[in-house]
């Protein structure tokens, strides 16, 4: 996401906006998009599928299992393999950062990083950007907005795409961590880092975008929180944080009851369905550019 | 601490040598108390209570961030109310206690209930160190944001020292994030297989031996990762050349404080001949090379303050065979005058670095005392410097008397300790002559 510009930015909402009011017909009528997931995957690999399909392409999906990818086979040589079949853009998770940019050498499809280990989720951080326009008064509004992103940072994806999109996009945003959640330099991003939820509310924030502890990246055998119960009263988002209109995030899957608690998850200041909702649109946006316009927009 | 008469709110102590060295002062002044705190350092100062303090010292009061006070759980050893007695008795106006207990002070509700206790019991203040992992082990990590909101002043595993380095740079982070100085016992337990320091005296009587390398190789990586992580660190009881070397070296680089103990400062292991379990202490004793350089270390201010790791035993953990002996000594009550005997008269240490080591440094550790500046905190301790006495078991405030120095003479003695303006040990009060 570092090398996009605002302008891109804009430019792939607003073609999102085209496919969710159905303004383009087909897009990738005669296109072959292959879904290449090595690492499993619910509404990412869902929400593309439904995306491509619904944009006019034919749809290969390969999972981690019951493929060739289970045999052993390697990711250069699956990509090799796809893009000899004819795809013209390939949707690459992996559970290794860098995945999609070593693929990408391999194929003249567009490829299309749907989330490569503790490395970049693009498309997470576009469909959250398209779903907080949405919320607010448009992407214009977002600039000067708060957000703080909580919990996990050090093994989420989600976080180094989401940083510097939010960034673009003109938004101010700080962190909420425990050290032993942080990178060790705490300034690598060179943002505010806040003890808590309260400590997020209190810096102004608009925006609460909560992380999932990825308890399945944690190297070392120490433990890196001492318990749910003091976790959840720093960095978890309950009912009383519900105030002025802020806005609560999660790029799912939802841990209830540890960083969100259950009666947050659907209430009205919640986006987590919009941000399903929105991915639908930004990711037939993504691959229509991707295959049609410019390659590898969201790599 | 409860007010235990209702004629605090003013006390003039006339004619005392006051020595701080926290201010610089070193003077006969007198010192008037008011509201708790110093309110006046003068000449010719009077009040409604005058204590007469010719021929004595005054100095802030002794803290001391290392001790046992045994509850809960060892109520038979020492309570809060026998520990703080000790305490008191020593000069020390504030202590921290350790984790090490049953149950291990691992939950916020042990943290303020042992905090509710302190209030009604202790003569001292006291603090409590809560535990850095559950149960001591080294695994999960405790609550310790929770900890630090029920009142807990920092975390330690104390009495065992951490196994794996990645188990403590983890810990450390965690602890830098909580708020929380980390206080570590540094040894490595896969070296500290015997009972007593490797050297000759161990081999003469025939006890397993414990290298110097334990406690050094511990107490390196500890202040590499304290380091790394910029997490505020405390060594405690350093006993080595070595240790305190190291410390030296990182002091610009970490933050990070320690301290060495008493006994460390004035016994070597020959004592070790004795085979009397009395003498087992951990870190054990050393050889005069590693006193010595030990004492060098607290002079230069390399090692930062004294701590007396006061750890009561029953005499039945203790009147045993050496290798079979609890490790621990009485610490309070004969601090000062141990190091005032061994290394004051003997010129090994100025008296002023002595009531620095004793009451400024840790004091500042603990955020509270260890100063006579007007306002501070009328933490105070009067000492009489050429009074003589011998260590014996009778005279002890404490529970339990696993004393290494019982049977010495010892010369200066503490006469008066008092806390918040109280006079919570008042030793001779003939010669105090306080005037209602």
């Amino acid at each position: 996401m570092e090398g996009t510009s605002r302008e891109e930015l804009r430019e792939i909402l607003d073609l999102a906006d085209d496919v969710a009011d159905g303004r383009l017909s087909n897009p990738l009528a005669g296109k072959t998009v292959c879904l290449a997931f090595f690492e499993s995957s619910t509404r990412t690999a869902a929400s593309f599928e439904l995306a491509a399909r619904r944009s006019g392409a034919d749809v290969i999906s390969l999972s981690e299992s019951g493929s060739a990818i289970a045999k052993g086979e390697s990711l250069v040589d699956t990509v090799v393999t796809l893009d000899s079949l004819g795809a013209d853009a390939i949707v690459l998770r992996h559970p290794a950062a860098g995945a999609a940019k070593l693929a990408s050498g391999y194929t003249d499809a567009a490829l299309v990083n749907a989330g490569d280990g503790c490395g970049q989720h693009p498309t997470q951080a576009l469909l959250d950007l398209y779903a907080l326009s949405q919320s607010f008064d448009g992407f214009e509004d977002l600039v000067g907005r708060r957000a703080v992103i909580v919990g996990d940072v050090l093994h989420s994806r989600v976080a180094r795409s989401v940083i510097p999109a939010f960034q673009r996009a003109g938004m101010e945003v700080a962190l909420a961590a425990p050290r032993t959640l942080l990178p060790l330099e705490t300034d690598a991003w060179d943002l505010p880092v806040l003890t808590s939820v309260d400590a997020a509310l209190e810096w102004g924030a608009d925006v609460l975008y909560m992380l999932r502890l990825q308890n399945e990246r944690m190297t070392g055998d120490s433990p890196r929180i001492p318990s749910i119960a003091e976790y959840g009263a720093y960095y978890g988002v309950a009912r009383r944080h519900l105030r002025r209109g802020v806005r609560v995030m999660h790029p799912g899957p939802v841990n209830r009851g540890v960083e969100i608690s259950g009666d947050v998850v659907l209430d009205e200041a919640s986006l987590i369905p919009n941000q399903v909702a929105a991915g639908v649109a930004v990711r037939s946006a993504v691959l229509t550019l991707a295959t049609g316009v410019a390659h590898e927009v969201a790599a | 601490m409860t007010s235990r008469n209702g004629r605090s709110h003013e006390l003039v102590i006339r004619h005392a040598r006051v020595l701080d060295p926290s201010t610089g002062l070193d003077a006969v002044k007198d010192v008037r108390i008011s509201g708790g705190r110093v309110a006046e350092v003068g000449d010719d100062l009077h009040g409604t209570r005058e204590l007469g303090a010719d021929g004595l010292y005054l100095f802030p009061g002794f803290v001391d961030v290392h001790a046992h006070w045994r509850t809960p759980g060892r109520e038979d050893e020492e309570t809060i109310e026998s520990g703080s007695a000790s305490a008191a008795v020593g000069g020390f106006t504030g202590v921290v206690m350790m984790p090490n207990t049953d149950p291990v002070v691992d939950k916020p509700v042990v943290v303020s209930g042992l905090l509710r206790r302190i209030e009604q019991e202790s003569r001292v203040r006291a603090y409590v160190s809560a535990a850095l992992h559950v149960g001591l082990k080294g695994e999960r990590l405790t609550e310790m944001r929770l900890l630090k909101e029920a009142g807990a002043l920092c975390v330690s595993d104390d009495g065992l020292g951490t196994q794996s380095a990645g188990v403590l740079r983890n810990a450390m982070l965690y602890a830098s994030s909580a708020g929380l100085p980390v206080l570590l016992h540094c040894e490595d337990h896969t070296l500290a297989t015997g009972v007593v320091h490797d050297g000759t005296a161990a081999a003469l009587a025939g006890i397993p031996g414990s290298p110097a390398s334990a406690e050094d190789v511990a107490t390196a990586t500890a202040l590499v990762l304290a380091t790394e992580t910029g997490a505020k660190s405390h060594i405690t009881h350093i006993s080595t050349g070595l240790s305190a070397a190291l410390v030296r070296f990182f002091a610009d680089h970490a933050d990070v404080t320690s301290d060495t103990t008493p006994h460390h400062l004035t016994l070597t292991d020959d004592l070790i001949s004795s085979l009397e379990g009395t003498y087992r202490v951990n870190p054990p004793l050393r050889p005069e090379d590693h006193r010595d350089a030990v004492t060098d270390a607290l002079r230069d201010g390399t090692l930062d303050f004294v701590a007396t790791d006061h750890a009561p035993h029953a005499s039945e953990e203790k009147d045993l065979p050496l290798e079979q002996a609890a490790p621990g000594f009485l610490g309070h009550e004969t601090a000062f005058a141990a190091l005032h005997t061994e290394l004051v008269l003997t010129g090994k240490l100025p008296l002023a670095r002595l009531v620095e080591a004793m009451s400024c440094a840790p004091g500042r550790w603990v955020g509270e005392g260890g100063s006579l500046a007007v306002g501070s905190p009328a933490d105070l301790t009067l000492v009489d410097p050429s009074e003589e006495w011998t260590v014996d078991r009778g005279s002890l405030s404490s529970r339990s008397w696993n004393s290494p120095y019982l049977g010495r003479r010892l010369t200066g003695r503490v006469v008066g300790t008092i806390v918040g303006g109280e006079l919570v040990l008042d030793r001779t009060g003939a010669k105090f002559g306080v005037r209602a």
